[in-house]
């Protein structure tokens, strides 16, 4: 009995130095994550400007708005887009030009060049990406538009930022461009933890570099794709600097994303309740694919 | 280690008699969205200096430029720490602070002689709400079409007097193989600037601004033909030619510089932006300038110029509202004016301080034709209602790209202005 007394305060001093451990990065995560974002659920059941002081409750009225909003299904079909194409291009692309350049393909100086090259626009503000790629878009005098003419494909100039058809398109572009080289190099270090006995083994047995890849590189950093595909996915449904640098949501809100409508709503229509009920969307989106990587993660 | 403790005895009694220090001053904060330097250059030289001739008053000044300002100010008033003075455009963008009574009734102060002819009425009135003074305007700015003196003697064109010949000129200009109109509606205020004088010559005055203000019963609101007669000229601007390809993507600032460079002839600016165009190729060239012209048989009014006076606010709450306005004297006394026109390049709604000696010949015409008009068709999306505001800056680019027509454009102005009325 004295035993298992003496157990039990050893067990419960240890957890109480475990929870002080941790006491004040969970305080700061309260205060700081937990608590605005309950604080911001309970905003959304109310209707109110930042002009005004008085807040009118309105209960689920405000998702309701939000469901019969066009600019709501604009966005989430833009997020969904802008999820699906950064997965292929930063998860699919990426590895392969991680692959390709761990496979020793290339000599060493130009697989450093490269994967220098790849990476650099990874290092840049996104702001400053986002300003120079819309000088480079400029209709007439930008340098696209400019390169399509001289090489006698103008046909297809156009104003890729200022029409409706390829604006969001055309801002997606730019960030695959500046991210596609910093997730290779995310993979590229994963790829040199893979044991190099394996390729060679599978040299030996004659195997070809698209054989080496899908039987061992691809199994050999499973992690790091589901953890890079999630990253990806919860940064494609929180994107909203590059959108708002480069198009501000337009022309006519046909690039708007979750994120810019949010800002919109609080900052130009003066809806902060509504702004809230897009944000705690947001919230629950992204905590339902979090819980789904836990899930992943746990049945492996 | 004797020294090192006295040294930090010292400091911290330094630091400790700071705050006392401070606390013998009145601190006035001051929050404005002009950090430009040539702008700054005056504004700190201006604190200096009424804080050397107020040793009491400690003026805490804060800038932050035009789109951040939108969100700061919307921040600062949600979280109910608002500037005791603040920087506000007219017309709605500052009702809205009036009508939610966060403002200082200004209208007994403004009766002291030294207020008195210090600024025109129609640069006051916008600063109005239920017939009080809620603002004190400090510059005033107007649209006009600016050309290409080279370019239009080369063709042999003329500066249009009516809207026939203002479209005649734009169809020759095309005719000659020039792009008529550099246009940049990235960010969509631009289109608003062209909306906005066109309903205001286009729809009765009354019924405008009836609409405007949501005055009118919520099945009147928006009703007019006129607007979406205006809306449609503005498409057919775009569908004809007149301005350049990719308008929706292009900034305001690369229209300008077009112009500028000589690849447009004309380009719709600011009185606020003819200083950027000295020392410039179309500096050289020769230019000049124009509002839109009136339109013949048309509802609405011809005398009016798009445009606007900027100001300043006092906070309803601040604890200093007589430093408050006390700076707001010495900051639009004759003579700080004059040297905010020198100093910026900017204009200033002080009656008498725009003046050959303090800016530009063009500068100053520009301001005599403002003066000349009856009064200001105010910048839309700072007169109409947020909501209705918001669908007309979207429906700028829809109708230059052929997603908004004209009919279903004003449908979702009428919708949005009678959910703001029935929330009010």
């Amino acid at each position: 009995m004295t035993d298992r007394s003496d157990h039990s305060r050893a067990t419960w001093r240890q957890s109480l130095q475990g929870w002080l451990w941790v006491a004040p990065a969970l305080l700061f995560l309260v205060i700081f994550v937990y608590g605005p974002a309950l604080t911001n659920i309970r905003f959304s059941l109310f209707s109110f400007s930042a002009m005004s002081l008085d807040w009118d409750f309105v209960g689920l009225n405000n998702y309701l708005r939000l469901w019969s909003d066009p600019k709501f299904t604009t966005a989430l079909t833009n997020n969904a887009v802008y999820a699906v194409i950064s997965v292929t291009c930063q998860v699919g692309i990426a590895l392969v030009l991680a692959a390709v350049l761990e496979a020793r393909i290339f000599p060493d100086f130009s697989a450093n060049l490269f994967r220098t090259a790849l990476f650099l626009p990874s290092i840049l503000p996104v702001v400053v990406v986002g300003l120079v790629w819309q000088l480079l878009l400029t209709p007439t005098t930008g340098l696209i538009d400019q390169i399509l003419w001289e090489t006698g494909l103008a046909s297809w100039s156009r104003a890729w930022l200022g029409e409706p058809d390829t604006a969001i398109f055309a801002v997606i572009f730019v960030s695959q461009w500046q991210w596609t080289g910093y997730i290779m190099a995310l993979f590229m270090v994963a790829i040199r933890a893979v044991p190099r006995d394996l390729y060679e083994a599978m040299e030996i047995d004659g195997a070809s570099g698209v054989q080496q890849f899908w039987h061992i590189t691809v199994p050999g950093v499973r992690e790091t794709i589901l953890i890079v595909t999630i990253i990806t996915i919860l940064g494609s449904l929180k994107v909203f600097d590059i959108v708002w640098v480069m198009t501000a949501g337009g022309p006519n809100h046909s690039s708007e994303v979750l994120g810019t409508m949010m800002y919109r709503a609080a900052f130009r229509d003066d809806m902060i309740g509504y702004s809230s009920t897009i944000a705690t969307v947001i919230f629950f989106i992204a905590l339902t694919i979090g819980l789904v990587q836990i899930k992943l993660q746990k049945d492996r | 280690m004797k020294h090192l403790l006295a040294v930090t005895a010292l400091a911290t009694g330094i630091l400790a008699s700071l705050p006392g220090l401070a606390q013998d001053k009145t601190v006035v904060s001051f929050l404005h969205k002009f950090p430009e330097p040539e702008n700054m250059a005056y504004f700190d030289a201006a604190v200096a200096e009424f804080e050397a001739a107020n040793p009491t008053i400690d003026i805490v000044m804060e800038a932050v430029a035009d789109e951040p300002y939108k969100d700061k100010i919307r921040v600062l008033m949600a979280s109910d720490q608002v500037p005791d003075i603040y920087f506000s455009w007219s017309g709605e963008f500052g009702r809205k602070f009036a009508r939610e009574g966060r403002t200082l009734d200004l209208t007994e102060a403004l009766k002291g002689p030294e207020w008195q002819g210090r600024f025109a009425a129609a640069s006051l009135e916008p600063f109005q709400f239920e017939g009080k003074q809620f603002g004190i305007p400090v510059n005033v700015d107007s649209k006009y079409m600016i050309y290409n003196k080279a370019i239009f003697e080369k063709h042999g064109l003329s500066v249009p007097t009516t809207f026939a010949e203002f479209i005649a000129l734009n169809d020759a200009l095309l005719a000659a193989g020039e792009v008529p109109i550099a246009y940049g509606n990235q960010a969509p205020w631009a289109a608003t600037h062209y909306i906005g004088d066109l309903f205001a010559k286009m729809v009765p005055d009354e019924v405008r601004q009836a609409d405007y203000q949501l005055l009118a019963p919520a099945d009147q609101l928006y009703t007019h033909p006129g607007y979406v007669e205006a809306l449609a000229l503005y498409k057919s601007f775009g569908d004809k030619g007149y301005f350049n390809s990719g308008a929706n993507a292009i900034s305001h600032q690369q229209a300008r510089g077009a112009f500028i460079a000589g690849r447009s002839a004309m380009v719709y600016l600011e009185l606020v932006e003819f200083y950027m165009l000295a020392d410039t190729p179309v500096a050289e060239q020769g230019w000049g300038f124009f509002p839109l012209p009136p339109m013949e048989g048309a509802a609405g009014r011809n005398d009016l110029l798009t445009g606007a006076p900027d100001g300043f606010l006092i906070s309803a709450k601040t604890e200093h509202p007589e430093e408050a306005l006390a700076f707001l004297n010495f900051l639009t006394s004759p003579e700080q004016a004059a040297k905010y026109v020198s100093t910026t390049g900017m204009t200033s709604a002080v009656i008498g301080s725009v003046t050959e000696e303090t800016t530009t010949p063009e500068t100053l015409a520009g301001l005599k034709a403002l003066e000349d008009a009856a009064g200001m068709a105010l910048w839309l999306d700072t007169d109409m209602d947020t909501a209705s505001a918001n669908v007309i800056l979207a429906a700028g680019q829809g109708l230059l790209s052929g997603d908004e027509t004209p009919e279903a454009v004003m449908e979702k102005v009428r919708a949005a202005a009678k959910e703001t009325l029935a929330q009010r």
